[in-house]
């Protein structure tokens, strides 16, 4: 509503009346617990920090293009060499550098190849007082205690006024008894608490496109931290960013990222976003403010999910892994623990009459089809699957995200330059798959002395490898850019599992395929298979999707022989052009390969 | 949203005169699918619409008037739909009346050339039908009802549709003649046929007993989209998605006004004597139902838009199933995305997916694309499984609440002992019942969760959110804390009331959720997810 956005607007100041009130202040913070009631021994929790902010990035005519952009905040080793930057909580719960705050100059700009963190940028001890001297009074609430055996951070039930003898029997689970309070253990010094120097070091200006991949496993729970750090080429503007998770079932509002229907985070502050991984599938994310000019300036991302089905031990039958769900006894009411809860996991997974079930059972039932990572009964290599199919059709050996975008120049012009967008002419020159056109697909990435990208080996400094792309700023220094390239290789024989979406803001687009037949599996983050089971997937030379849609598609290299070489390109012609260059465009290059790394997407 | 201070004064006032209709209006708009009905009069007992077409004017959110063409009613039709709702048909309207008929209905439908004498002849298409024509002027695609200029003093300018309604589903219909006009000023509208076998057992969240419970009507067409078990549905609505170029309205209103300034006109030609451009085309607004947002959330026949009737503002449980019809009317794609879950393809153009077997075969999709001329029907449905919190903040110390069951695992009159029909919980995902979402919570919610709250004084609150993450005015009262966030009484989503999850269903080409190149705008609108407590009231 235009007046609501006149009012939105209003509202920091009544923010900042509020805060005389006394609130207590969190500002920058990351959010990753050790355990939690779902996932008691720690497994299963993802966690990653993304900023929100503004950048460049570099266009294969050569132009310097202005973002409002997404960066990462941990993972940034990962994102280097072209991986998800969601990390387990034992590796985003780590701190860089012997005073938490590593160096912050060496965070500057481009993570070179030897740099090898992926933790959380910024995050460090929470050195705040502890509250154990005799006779202090405190409230309910988390406290650390920073020395000894019992170091670590707790929890009071209730309020309390300390004693003088207190257990210190070491950081076990409610081994801390202080008086009558029994304080429950949370986990190490490392609490969420950030110094917002690395952060800014790290997040102003470096607005990638895509937005730092986001890739989780069924059933994860995911804490995804947005830090505002700011525009900083536009200080008259005061934005908010969110994060909407495009696609996901069964969203709650608060967590769905409009911000029309929940909070937005300022600048200088943090908010942070959870989210169970209930259905695999190709989903993407987003900023939801004004998304007119959040999109178009570079604010969109990819974000998958993968499969339970991947983790079926070999020789375990994949119909009967998947069938499990839809046999189980009752689950119990009124639940209020942990087991209790697991009563309807089953229930969570399976179809039943659900009629938005994600992935019915397989209409031929079971095909003795094994779980599994390694060689299938036709000698291909198995890396993971797309869907829970239960009869193993969705394998592939090597999958990767594609995301179709549009850059209009003009409009990113006008958006650096304090003046008046105009949404009705916005037309798109920049054609992009993972936010470059041709031939920076394919490359993009120079190798420096002693690079450790997986790419580079063999190759001498100053070879143009497919890698991250880096961009200088306004302020001359070269910051992470593009990190995604889309050269597709596939092993001879394999499958190659492309997780498609389109987040231009103006254009329907269309990939066509030469040489390598396409199956479209998976459509909106949802196997093709219909509520009798059958199958519904379809071959193809060319899919389309409109803005806001994703579909699964694998390209089939059954019969090819390594050493091909083809294409997959836009066949809406005039969008094979980088702007004024007739040439480039949505396109990129697909190798048949005798084997492919299935991580680090090397051909060999 | 910077755009929006580059208004000029007149969009300015009228800015506030929105927020002030909001005020009033926005916590009682609903929809359903308004529509007239056409009685028995016709041909085997048939129902008979007289229609027209006709000028007008669209009101728009810029506050701009832009002269229109539409389908309108030459007299009070039979009678409107859904019953318990009010209605009016006037003499020309953008969309066009909604046809509500019954599959195996002979529907009649006359048409009366009211069209300024410029714009030459018109018609009706009706796709999908055998349509059978009487008396009009030949023309290329059909049948057509002359201008009056070609018969001054005599009624030539009527011409006569009568089809079979075959097949029950959701239906466009549109000009015939001049399209790249005069669809584009606003002759489309559609027919929705009723199926005369729905499934005998339609009743999948408790139906009545629930409904009555909570003092709300049925305002269903019917009970299920087809003649087919699987499309059963609790709410409908109907999303017509249109685009306008304003530079064509304002050319088409200088010529009309220019040939009236002469008299009486002399345009003879069948294809009218009008000189617009229709290329290159620039979409200026975006338009649901004929609206922009936000006009399309006020109600259903507010006085403010005369000629444009429906709204666009679709509202349901938790569990229910809700039908959405969507018509591409215009001439451009739509990705239409639907926040908050996946929807179930039932149908396309009236035709029903289905397997050998009678089950659904449409795929599930989270973005509906609009084709113009080309329908799809979809089921929508939000129960909040999977999100491993509870969103009704259950849990607290002294919680009384209750959660059993039923054989999908939620909490319904077929759990044993069955939900009361009137629970302010009723269709919970169990689940996650008592499962704690915040660490240590500022109100009375179960603690223990995985998270901590931001801080109120670093995020910016929207006119929706109803000022917790929880859902039902009871969970918010309780988990608001002492430090109420602001807005806490939003008057578009009250806590003390509604208290509902908000989704924005938008078109994803983004820039097409803006008015005349100001965002917000366009085609855009909100799904209010609504707890049980909240009786949704969608009969304005």
């Amino acid at each position: 509503m235009i007046s609501v956005s006149r009012f939105v607007r209003l509202l920091p100041v009544v923010g900042l009346l509020l805060a005389a009130a006394g609130a207590e202040a969190q500002t920058f913070h990351v959010q990753c617990p050790s355990t939690t009631t779902t996932h008691p021994d720690g497994g299963g929790i993802k966690c990653q920090q993304v900023s929100g902010g503004d950048g460049y990035a570099s266009m294969a005519d050569g132009h310097s293009i202005y973002l409002f952009g997404f960066g990462p905040l941990s993972g940034l080793k990962d994102l280097y060499n072209g991986q998800p930057a969601t990390e387990p909580n034992t590796v985003f719960n780590t701190s860089l550098g012997s005073d938490g705050a590593g160096s912050p100059s060496s965070l500057v700009g481009m993570p070179n190849g030897s740099f090898t963190f992926n933790g959380a940028i910024g995050l460090t001890n929470d050195l705040s007082v502890e509250p154990w001297a005799a006779g202090t009074t405190y409230l309910k609430g988390q406290y650390v205690r920073t020395s000894g055996l019992s170091a670590g951070i707790y929890i009071a039930a209730q309020d309390g006024t300390s004693s003088s003898a207190k257990g210190a029997n070491g950081p076990t689970p409610n081994s801390l008894v202080d008086g009558t309070v029994t304080w429950a253990y949370q986990g190490g010094l490392l609490d969420g608490y950030v110094q917002p120097r690395p952060i800014m070091d790290v997040g102003v200006m470096n607005a990638n496109a895509p937005a730092p991949l986001i890739a989780i496993d069924e059933d994860d729970e995911l804490f995804l931290t947005l830090t505002n750090v700011g525009m900083i080429m536009r200080p008259d503007l005061f934005e908010q960013h969110t994060i909407h998770f495009h696609g996901y079932p069964n969203a709650a509002s608060f967590y769905d990222g409009v911000p029309d229907a929940s909070v937005a985070i300022s600048i200088g502050a943090s908010f942070s976003y959870y989210y169970l991984a209930p259905d695999a599938g190709t989903y993407f994310w987003h900023c939801h403010i004004s998304p007119p000019e959040h999109l178009q300036m570079g604010m969109v991302g990819q974000l998958y999910v993968r499969p339970r089905q991947n983790r079926v031990s070999s020789g375990t039958d994949l119909y009967a892994a998947v069938a499990q769900w839809e046999t189980a006894p009752a689950p119990k009411a009124n639940p209020t623990s942990p087991s209790d809860w697991a009563t309807y996991e089953p229930y969570r997974k399976r179809c039943g009459t659900d009629i938005l079930c994600s992935a019915p059972l397989p209409h031929g039932g079971d095909n003795s089809v094994k779980g599994g990572q390694g060689l299938n009964a036709g000698g291909a290599r198995v890396a993971g699957y797309a869907y829970n199919d239960g009869d193993g059709s969705t394998w592939f050996s090597v999958e990767y995200p594609i995301q179709m975008m549009g850059f209009d120049p003009n409009f990113h012009f006008v958006g650096m330059t304090f003046n008046a967008e105009d949404f009705i002419t916005m037309k798109d020159k920049y054609f992009l798959l993972n936010g470059r056109s041709y031939p920076d697909t394919v490359g993009g990435h120079a190798c420096t002395d002693g690079d450790t990208l997986p790419a580079c080996a063999g190759h001498a400094v100053n070879d143009v490898v497919p890698g991250p792309m880096e961009t200088q700023a306004a302020d001359g220094t070269s910051h992470a850019s593009q990190p995604l390239p889309t050269v597709i290789n596939i092993p001879a024989g394999g499958r190659a599992l492309l997780r498609l979406s389109n987040l231009s803001v103006s254009e329907y687009h269309t990939l066509a395929t030469m040489g390598v037949p396409m199956r479209v599996v998976g459509w909106h983050a949802r196997l093709l298979r219909d509520l009798d089971g059958n199958d519904m997937t379809y071959l193809t030379n060319s899919i389309t999707i409109g803005g806001g849609e994703s579909c699964d598609v694998i390209l089939d290299a059954a019969g090819l022989t390594a050493g091909n070489k083809f294409y997959l390109y836009t066949p809406a012609l005039d969008e094979l052009s980088n702007d004024a260059e007739n040439f480039g465009g949505m396109m990129t290059e697909v190798n048949v390969c005798t084997n492919v790394d299935p991580v680090s997407k090397a051909c060999s | 949203m910077r755009a929006m201070f580059k208004q000029s004064p007149i969009g300015r006032t009228f800015f506030t005169a929105v927020l002030a209709l909001g005020s009033l209006c926005a916590s009682v708009s609903h929809a359903a699918v308004p529509g007239i009905s056409g009685g028995n009069s016709g041909p085997n007992n048939g129902p008979v619409f007289n229609l027209q077409a006709a000028e007008m004017y669209s009101n728009q959110p810029d506050g701009r008037a832009v002269y229109s063409w539409g389908y309108g009613c030459t007299s009070a039709p039979a009678g409107f739909l859904p019953g318990g709702m009010p209605g009016n048909c006037p003499t020309a309207q953008m969309p066009g009346p909604t046809l509500i008929v019954h599959e195996g209905d002979t529907v009649t439908v006359n048409l009366t050339n009211s069209l300024p004498g410029v714009a030459g002849n018109t018609s009706i298409l009706f796709p999908g039908f055998q349509v059978v024509t009487s008396g009009g002027d030949p023309g290329g695609l059909t049948q057509e009802a002359p201008n009056a200029t070609k018969c001054p003093g005599t009624t030539c300018n009527t011409v006569t549709y009568t089809f079979t309604a075959t097949s029950p589903g959701t239906y466009a219909y549109y000009s015939g003649t001049q399209g790249a006009v005069q669809v584009e000023m606003g002759l489309y509208g559609a027919v929705v046929v009723l199926p005369t076998n729905p499934p005998a057992t339609c009743t999948p969240v408790g139906g009545d007993a629930v409904r009555n419970a909570h003092s709300e009507k049925d305002l269903r067409l019917s009970s299920a989209a087809y003649d087919v078990a699987g499309t059963c549905y609790d709410r409908e609505y109907l999303n017509q998605l249109a685009e306008m170029d304003l530079a064509i309205h304002t050319a088409v209103e200088d010529q009309v006004t220019a040939d009236k300034l002469n008299g009486t006109s002399s345009c003879q030609d069948p294809a009218g004597c009008l000189q617009v451009a229709t290329e290159p085309y620039v979409a200026t607004y975006y338009l649901i139902n004929g609206r922009s947002f936000p006009d399309d959330v006020d109600p259903a026949y507010a006085s403010q838009y005369p000629n444009q009737p429906y709204n666009a503002n679709p509202h349901a449980h938790p569990g229910e199933l809700l039908l959405l019809r969507v018509i591409g009317q215009g001439r451009m794609q739509h990705p239409f995305h639907e926040h908050g879950n996946h929807m179930r393809v039932i149908a396309r153009d009236g035709q029903p997916l289905l397997t050998q077997n009678g089950k659904l075969a449409g795929p599930l999709q989270f973005t509906t694309t609009s084709t113009p001329g080309q329908s799809v029907d979809s089921i929508f449905q939000w129960t909040g499984k999977g999100l491993n919190w509870d969103a009704f903040g259950h849990g607290y110390a002294g919680d009384q609440s209750q959660c059993v069951p039923d054989a999908n695992g939620y909490y319904t009159l077929a759990s044993n002992p069955p939900a009361p029909a009137a629970a302010i919980n009723y269709y919970e995902w169990c689940g996650d019942h008592n499962k704690a979402l915040e660490k240590y919570p500022g109100g009375q919610v179960a603690s223990g969760g995985p998270m901590t709250l931001p801080d109120p004084n670093t995020v910016v609150n929207g006119a929706w959110y109803s000022g917790t993450p929880y859902l039902g005015a009871d969970a918010a009262a309780r988990s608001v804390g002492s430090t109420p966030l602001p807005p806490y009484g939003t008057v578009a989503n009250s806590p003390a009331t509604e208290a509902g999850y908000a989704y924005m269903w938008h078109s994803h080409n983004e820039r097409e959720i803006t008015t005349a190149n100001v965002f917000p705008g366009g085609m855009m609108s909100m799904l209010l997810v609504d707890p049980r407590s909240y009786a949704i009231d969608e009969s304005n």
